[in-house]
């Protein structure tokens, strides 16, 4: 069973390439070809999965190789998949919300006339995170990690004719590109000291891997910290976040997998893959921590600030990626990955229900002008009250149990700037979620059109995701080490809990009361009608200012880079016209100057043949004379 | 003899020089046509004194021959003067620009 | 000072000289009668050179006849008028000059290379080479070693003698606009 891993991507990558070329044919059906190939995926992995645990806890390592892949003197990479807990759990999370959202998708995107194509980009992101999540060494990771920000790319811009899609696919692609490319280069200097990509050979026991340099500080920090600015452009983390609220132009299903679930999780998972790495390197561990906390509490603050739902749902994506970057940063590494799962199932909750209110409000995003939704879309209400209490951390949902640990852990961890920190970031989470619940489903009715529930199809992924995200926090993580950090403990280790200086049952308590304060503050300034939240940018126009446009991060950066690049284009235009135009162009001129010397010695007069007869005739006696 | 054979040829290749000059240089087709059998001579005296150098009468022979064909040449090449004067009503050569690129 | 020297001293002067003057000439007639006295130069050399026969025949066949053959053209076709001494090829007239100069630099040069300032012709010509007098030399040679050539040169000469009379003809049947231009001022011409 171990041996069938490798056909967890290849389904999928089928049904991308049948979608390619016959989607049109298949209209609506290649939804249910996508979704069924998932979802096979998912079958296969749980099988896996099965037998992996069926292995004693030492042995749960086994690579399955494909086949070579290159092979150039001493460096040779291999496509060959790697089972282990970690990666067996990121792919029953991208195989399982996977296939809820292809399901869901299929209702969502019914009436779009380029469906197949949706759904064969779709199956080719899911293969490619696959292959990311599941391969055994940096190179074949890496791969997987360029093609799934293609697919980003494909699927942020699927309704190309919309330029704020184009160009909002543009800028994700190229600002990850920015991390991509120092990544790249940290899997060189990977190669270049430990002479081999293998994570077996990497990640294991640096000093017995081949070709080892002696271990000094400072190439583990540039090779970490290179990894970790790929992790932060992918994850969306300061400070390369500016992609993720535009990438919401994209259709929802695609804001709801990619850039809830999975791709923006990649980071994560690259962070506790290496951790080995990492852990070599102090600085980095700590440049992991400052950026994932920073980007938290700044993340939540421009979530509060925005009136579109989806972009309001973008931050709060960064925001709990950053408790995870936190998390990883801390060496709690079973407790990101905890937030990990939780967040991919409550989080793409919210993103799917969101879709149905854009669906049944004919793509309305403003929450100002929704409200007294519940009405309408009371099953959308539930759904959204579910993720959102999950994700702000009332007990006995999910989210309590993954964000709890991790707070908790920090103030054990003698961090207590950190926890502060970290609880004030939790508060504000359950603040900014609330926020979109309330405006949109409670409170006085702003919209103009009637709103219609969602069709049945499109309620049955949500109720799964639904139950996840109420029972995955219990199941897997009921203390910090549950379930879940147990089977993560051969890849990862275990966590060292300090003693706190508070005990724990008062750190639990503090956190249960932040979260629920946050809720009812949240209740009362956005639903109960007594606060007038709607005059706020009036009456205070430049703090509003500063929280919708996000602290204005992405002013600053269309200023800096902008400028010098038109200036650079600017310049180097006068320099095509100039220079390069004006030598071909005096290379053709001076073509047609020499052609029009030709006719000279052709003007028909025979004397001036006769001429060059003569000419000819002398030289030649010349060179005879001469050389005899 | 006492004369250098030399001489004679300096002075054949001085005759042709001339010829060739006038070839070049003068636009009237009969006048060209003179130069050009200027060089002929020229170059029959060559053969004859080669001949004598030679001590046989090939050189001789071969000047004969030369002049037939001049003759032959001559004939010839009047005519078509003659006739190109005739449409042309003009017997200078840099009228004849028929063949220009 | 032998004869022939002096003879060659004589007559090669007059020979350069009225070939440049022959070239110098804007009138046709002028130049083509200073031709005829180059050649008379040219058939003293072949007799001082032993080619007796040859200098009869030159002043025959080539001042006769070829040269009389041109003073007819030159005067039938009224061409005796002097050309414009405008030169419309740029440069024609200095690098032919200097060509042609090179040109005899060359062949005297070859010449010394090849033959020497001093060699002078056998003692014996006129025994060996000569033998029973030119002409009969000649004939003893041109009938014998080059009898084929000698019969390709009649034919040649029969075919010239054609060519001449259907080049010289005028065809009244194909009229080109040119020809009917040009026939109605030939007439007095012809």
């Amino acid at each position: 069973m171990l041996d069938l891993v490798w056909l967890i991507p290849t389904l999928p990558l089928a049904g991308a390439a049948v979608n390619l070329f016959g989607g049109r044919r298949l209209g609506t059906r290649a939804g249910w070809l996508g979704s069924a190939l998932v979802a096979g995926g998912f079958a296969v992995a749980v099988a896996v999965l099965l037998d992996l645990l069926s292995l004693p806890v030492e042995e749960r390592e086994h690579v399955v190789h494909l086949f070579d892949w290159i092979a150039a003197g001493s460096f040779s990479v291999d496509v060959a998949f790697l089972v282990d807990p970690l990666s067996m759990t990121m792919a029953l999370v991208v195989t399982g919300v996977g296939a809820s959202i292809h399901v869901y998708a299929i209702g969502y995107m019914e009436h779009d006339a380029r469906v197949g194509t949706f759904f064969a980009y779709l199956n080719l992101f899911v293969a490619f995170m696959l292959v990311l999540v599941l391969a055994d060494n940096y190179l074949l990771l890496y791969l997987g990690w360029e093609g799934v920000g293609l697919c980003s790319y494909l699927l942020i811009g699927f309704w190309y004719e919309r330029p704020l899609a184009s160009s909002a696919a543009k800028k994700a692609f190229v600002t990850t590109r920015i991390g991509d490319a120092a990544m790249l280069i940290g899997i060189v200097l990977i190669f270049l000291h430990f002479g081999s990509l293998d994570f077996a050979d990497v990640l294991v026991d640096p000093e017995a891997a081949p070709g080892f340099a002696r271990p000094t500080g400072y190439p583990y920090t540039v090779i970490a910290l290179l990894l970790l600015a790929g992790a932060v452009g992918k994850s969306a983390q300061l400070p390369l976040h500016v992609w993720l609220p535009d990438a919401m132009e994209g259709p929802t299903p695609v804001s709801a997998l990619i850039h809830a679930a999975t791709m923006v999780t990649a980071g994560v998972y690259l962070i506790v893959r290496s951790h080995v790495l990492f852990e070599l390197s102090g600085i980095a561990l700590t440049a992991v921590l400052v950026i994932g906390l920073l980007g938290a509490i700044y993340a939540a603050l421009a979530s509060i600030g925005q009136f579109d739902i989806k972009r309001a749902l973008a931050y709060s994506t960064m925001s709990q990626i950053g408790f995870m970057f936190f998390a990883a940063g801390m060496r709690f590494y079973a407790g990101a990955m905890l937030l990990l799962v939780c967040h991919a199932f409550y989080k793409a909750l919210l993103f799917l229900t969101a879709g149905n209110v854009l669906h049944g409000l004919h793509d309305e995003t403003d929450m100002r002008r929704m409200g007294g939704l519940r009405a309408q879309m009371p099953v959308s209400a539930i759904w959204f009250a579910i993720g959102a209490l999950s994700l702000a951390g009332i007990p006995p949902l999910a989210g309590f149990f993954a964000k709890d640990h991790i707070v908790a852990f920090a103030s054990t961890s003698a961090r207590d700037l950190a926890w502060v920190l970290a609880s004030v970031g939790a508060f504000l989470s359950a603040l900014y979620i609330s926020r979109p619940l309330f405006l949109t489903f409670f409170g006085a009715r702003r919209a103009e059109a009637p709103a219609h529930e969602a069709p049945r199809l499109m309620h049955a992924p949500l109720a799964v995701l639904a139950t996840l995200s109420v029972v995955a926090g219990a199941v897997l993580g009921l203390t910090a080490e549950g379930r879940l950090a147990t089977f993560l403990e051969p890849v990862v280790g275990a966590a060292e809990h300090g003693a706190g200086a508070v005990s724990e049952g008062l750190l639990v308590a503090i956190s249960v009361v932040l979260a629920v304060a946050a809720v009812a503050l949240a209740f009362w300034v956005w639903a109960s009608g007594r606060v007038d939240w709607q005059a706020f940018p009036e009456r205070q126009p430049e703090l509003a200012g500063w929280l919708s446009n996000a602290f204005y991060l992405n002013a600053l950066y269309a200023w800096l880079v902008q400028h010098p690049g038109k200036g650079l284009g600017r310049t180097l235009t006068v320099v095509d016209d100039r220079v390069i135009d004006r030598a071909v162009n005096e290379v053709g001129e001076d073509v047609g100057k020499a052609s029009e010397l030709a006719p000279v010695i052709q003007r028909g007069f025979v004397r001036g043949y006769a001429l060059a007869f003569l000419l000819g005739a002398v030289a030649l006696l010349l060179i005879l004379g001469l050389r005899s | 003899m006492s004369t250098p054979i030399a001489y004679f040829l300096v002075v054949s290749a001085m005759l042709f020089a001339i010829g060739t000059i006038g070839v070049l240089v003068r636009k009237n087709a009969l006048i060209i046509f003179m130069s050009v059998e200027l060089q002929l001579n020229a170059v029959n005296l060559s053969l004859v004194a080669f001949s004598r150098m030679h001590n046989n009468l090939n050189g001789q022979v071969l000047a004969f021959f030369s002049m037939v064909v001049a003759a032959a040449e001559v004939v010839v090449g009047l005519a078509i003067i003659v006739t190109v004067y005739r449409r042309r009503r003009s017997a200078s050569v840099d009228d004849l620009t028929v063949l220009r690129g | 000072m032998a004869v022939d020297t002096v003879v060659f001293w004589v007559f090669g002067p007059i020979s350069v000289g009225s070939a440049i003057a022959m070239l110098l000439q804007r009138n046709a007639v002028h130049a083509a009668l200073f031709l005829v006295v180059n050649f008379f130069t040219i058939a003293v050399f072949y007799l001082v050179l032993g080619a007796s026969f040859l200098f009869a025949v030159q002043i025959i066949v080539y001042a006769g006849a070829i040269m009389v053959l041109f003073l007819f053209v030159i005067m039938l076709l009224g061409v005796d008028r002097g050309e414009s001494l405008v030169e419309r090829i740029r440069g024609q007239r200095v690098i032919g000059i200097v060509l042609g100069v090179g040109i005899a630099i060359e062949l005297i040069a070859a010449v010394r290379a090849g033959v020497g300032f001093a060699r002078v012709g056998p003692a014996a010509f006129d025994a060996v080479a000569n033998r029973g007098g030119n002409a009969e030399a000649i004939s003893r040679v041109l009938f014998r070693d080059y009898f084929f050539p000698f019969e390709a040169t009649s034919v040649l000469l029969i075919v010239a003698a054609i060519a001449v009379v259907v080049l010289a003809s005028r065809r009244r049947r194909l009229t080109t606009r040119a020809e009917v231009v040009a026939q109605v001022p030939d007439e007095e011409a012809a």
